[in-house]
């Protein structure tokens, strides 16, 4: 007697459709990777992270907003640093609120001299001039940038991939 | 209800054809592929303004003139960051009724996303989401749809948003996508999948762009679809409960067995009525046509009124072209989003991902957490519902008040100015404080009245309250760097000098 029984045919056709299931279930996930893994973009075309913002000289003593890279260059007698302008809360550009004295502060066992503070104009964040946020929503500090002098022509250079400490200043 | 002829010089305008008797108004149901939409007959119930508001039909309305001028736009705009702002500027300037369209398409827009939350409501109000005794009936699984289509219309919204490309369009997208990116672990990686970058440029532009003008419209035709067929299988509006329980009261007691029903059921002679509370009666309907398709020629030209007139008095406001050195002061978010931009002033974290978070989740599982199936389709279902829903407004307004007054006065970090912790600002804060009010409301009506469905008012009625409110401060008080001021302070007129 080789005739199929019934329990057989149902397991058969139970095992054809879940192969079925199965197959297309992976199909589409394999199939959907291409469409989704091109969108997320393997070059940008934005901005350098590194660049040029002038000679040193160009830049008097006090705060300079440069406002294509949305940071701020501190210059306090020879010595620079950069301070990003975006809030750490959801990325709108700070502006400076210069103080009409400096003043000694310490921030976080930072003693330095203040000369303003950034207020954010989105959900009213406020940050020390040395970056640190003391009110409103933003959860970190600004952050500081890399600051060197190109070898070439001796500019200020920026890397704004680069983060740096509170304490760092470059004396040209 | 008889179906007189009608013979005057307007009735021969505005109708090619009457339906003189119920089963001629039936069989043109069943014939004609539009009317197929509809059921053969309606109830008078069903029918009544005071029930639906007809907002779904009004929403359907909305969608349609959205398309239409949606896809007169599409010809007239460029979707690249060098030409769309002046393609725009171009359309309020040099096109003909370039401004019109423009005007339409955005007050449609706006009366969509404010008529998706007033038909929400009403759904909820009249406890239309309840599944009800018709069979194969499956309303919650409707009111999940809904949901889906609440994020949709939000979604088209907000991509539509960004497409002018002026200053409000780019900040209030800059605000909204750097809310996704404060989700943990993953948020800066969606954050850049929704940009195709790491700033809003052209890839975010192209993004938003075919989402508005291809898959989110697409989808939202799709799922509404589904959603209007859907209410035919559910048995018809969730009003239709009414009658069935009347039915069931007026029902006479199922007779006594006698000697008349035999081991068959039935003994010859005896004559049976099948008194089944679950069917309509006769004299509780009428055709379809035309006493519903009339009612929805009628409210959707109201509809169109309403949009025309709006249009032609409130202007669609083009700012400076983008750009992303400059912040306006304040940068806000679209006005359906404020009452989040308002809690993500507190914590980005809370405000931004986890109340939106549940809000929704919470919205999608009303149905399965409610399953009480008395008074359905009766607004606030009955007197102790429309007590604990006054109750429950006022705790929302009382907290919501309290909370916002708090956060103003006090601001967290000037209260606690020696912690550094991040995590505590984003636990301890007036956003969570609101939602644990919330929480703490639900439990404490659902220990005392033993209804899910009264603390179920209670609490939606607290949080149509708060959004309200929260939207209202987002919108009309928050001035220059996100402060406070009353309706009546006027705004500092200088910038914030750099
Ligand atoms: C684009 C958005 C939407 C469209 C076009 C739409 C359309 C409709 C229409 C035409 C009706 C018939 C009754 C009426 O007009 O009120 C309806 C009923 C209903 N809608 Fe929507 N709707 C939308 C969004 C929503 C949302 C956001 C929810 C809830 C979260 C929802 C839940 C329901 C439910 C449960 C019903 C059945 C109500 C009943 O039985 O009385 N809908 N919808
Ligand atoms: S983006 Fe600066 S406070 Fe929100």
């Amino acid at each position: 007697m080789n005739e199929v029984k019934p329990e057989n045919s149902e397991s058969r056709r139970g095992f054809l459709r879940k192969l079925t299931g199965w197959l297309l279930g992976v199909g589409v996930v394999v199939g959907s990777w291409p469409l989704l893994r091109a969108l997320i973009p393997n070059v940008h075309y934005e901005p350098p992270k590194r660049f040029k913002v002038g000679m040193p000289e160009a830049f008097t003593p006090g705060v300079h907003f440069l406002d294509e890279h949305r940071l701020f260059l501190f210059r306090k007698d020879n010595a620079f640093h950069a301070v990003s302008g975006v809030c750490t809360h959801l990325g709108c550009t700070v502006k400076f609120s210069p103080f009409n004295q400096d003043k000694e502060m310490t921030v976080r066992k930072f003693t330095y001299l203040s000369a303003g503070e950034f207020h954010c104009a989105c959900h009213g964040s406020r940050f020390h001039d040395e970056g640190t946020n003391f009110a409103g929503p933003a959860p970190r500090p600004l952050k500081w940038f890399q600051l060197e002098l190109s070898p070439e022509d001796g500019q200020l250079v920026v890397d704004v991939a680069q983060e740096v400490d509170r304490d760092f200043r470059l004396v040209v | 209800m008889s179906l007189l002829p009608k013979k005057g010089f307007w009735d021969r305008l505005l109708w090619t054809w009457r339906p003189q008797t119920d089963r001629e108004a039936g069989e043109a149901v069943v014939a004609n592929f539009l009317l197929h939409w509809f059921p053969n007959r309606v109830t008078l119930k069903s029918l009544a303004v005071r029930y639906s508001l007809y907002l779904g039909t009004v929403l359907m309305v909305l969608f349609g003139i959205l398309t239409l001028t949606g896809v007169v736009l599409m010809f007239l705009y460029v979707p690249s960051v060098e030409r769309a702002y002046w393609g725009i500027k171009d359309l309020d300037y040099a096109v003909s009724f370039g401004w019109f369209l423009r005007r339409v398409h955005r007050i449609s827009a706006h009366l969509m996303v404010a008529a998706v939350f007033l038909h929400m409501f009403r759904v909820f109000l009249t406890g239309s989401y309840k599944k009800g005794s018709a069979v194969g009936s499956n309303r919650p699984f409707n009111w999940v749809l809904g949901v889906v289509l609440l994020i949709l219309t939000l979604f088209l919204s907000f991509t539509g948003y960004l497409l002018p490309w002026d200053q409000l369009a780019f900040w209030a997208i800059t605000v909204g996508t750097n809310i996704a990116a404060s989700v943990p672990l993953v948020g800066e990686q969606i954050r850049e999948f929704l940009l195709g970058g790491t700033l809003v440029g052209q890839n975010t532009l192209i993004r938003f762009y075919v989402l508005h003008v291809v898959f989110l419209p697409l989808a939202l035709f799709g799922v509404a679809i589904w959603h209007m067929w859907r209410i035919r299988k559910d048995g018809g509006l969730a009003v239709v409960e009414q009658l069935r329980d009347e039915n069931r009261e007026t029902a006479p007691e199922p007779p006594e067995k006698t000697k008349t029903w035999s081991v068959l059921g039935i003994a010859s002679g005896a004559s049976v009525t099948v008194m089944d509370p679950s069917t309509i009666r006769e004299e509780d309907a009428v055709p379809s046509s035309p006493f519903l398709t009339t009612r929805l020629v009628a409210v959707t030209a109201v509809t169109l009124i309403v949009v025309m007139l709006l249009s032609i008095f409130v202007a669609a406001p083009l700012e400076q072209p983008a750009n992303p050195e400059v912040t306006p002061n304040p940068a806000k978010a679209p006005w359906y989003f404020l009452g989040l931009q308002e809690l993500v002033g507190y914590s980005a974290l809370i405000g931004g991902v986890v109340i939106p978070g549940i809000v929704l989740l919470g919205l999608a599982l009303i149905p399965y957490l409610d399953r009480e199936q008395r008074r359905i389709g009766y607004w606030f279902t009955d007197k102790p519902g429309k007590r604990w829903g006054a109750i429950g407004a006022l705790w929302g307004l009382l907290w919501t008040v309290g909370c916002l007054a708090f956060g103003i006065r006090f601001p967290m970090r000037s209260l606690f100015p020696n912690i550094e912790s991040q995590l505590f600002f984003d636990l301890i804060n007036p956003a969570s404080l609101l939602l644990l009010s919330f929480v703490i409301l639900y439990f404490l009506v659902l220990k005392i009245t033993s209804s899910t469905r009264t603390a179920a008012i209670a609490t939606f009625c607290a949080f149509i309250v708060a959004f309200i409110l929260l939207t209202w401060t987002g919108t009309m008080l928050r001035g220059p760097n996100w402060e406070f001021f009353w309706p009546w302070q006027p705004w500092p007129t200088h910038p914030i000098p750099f």
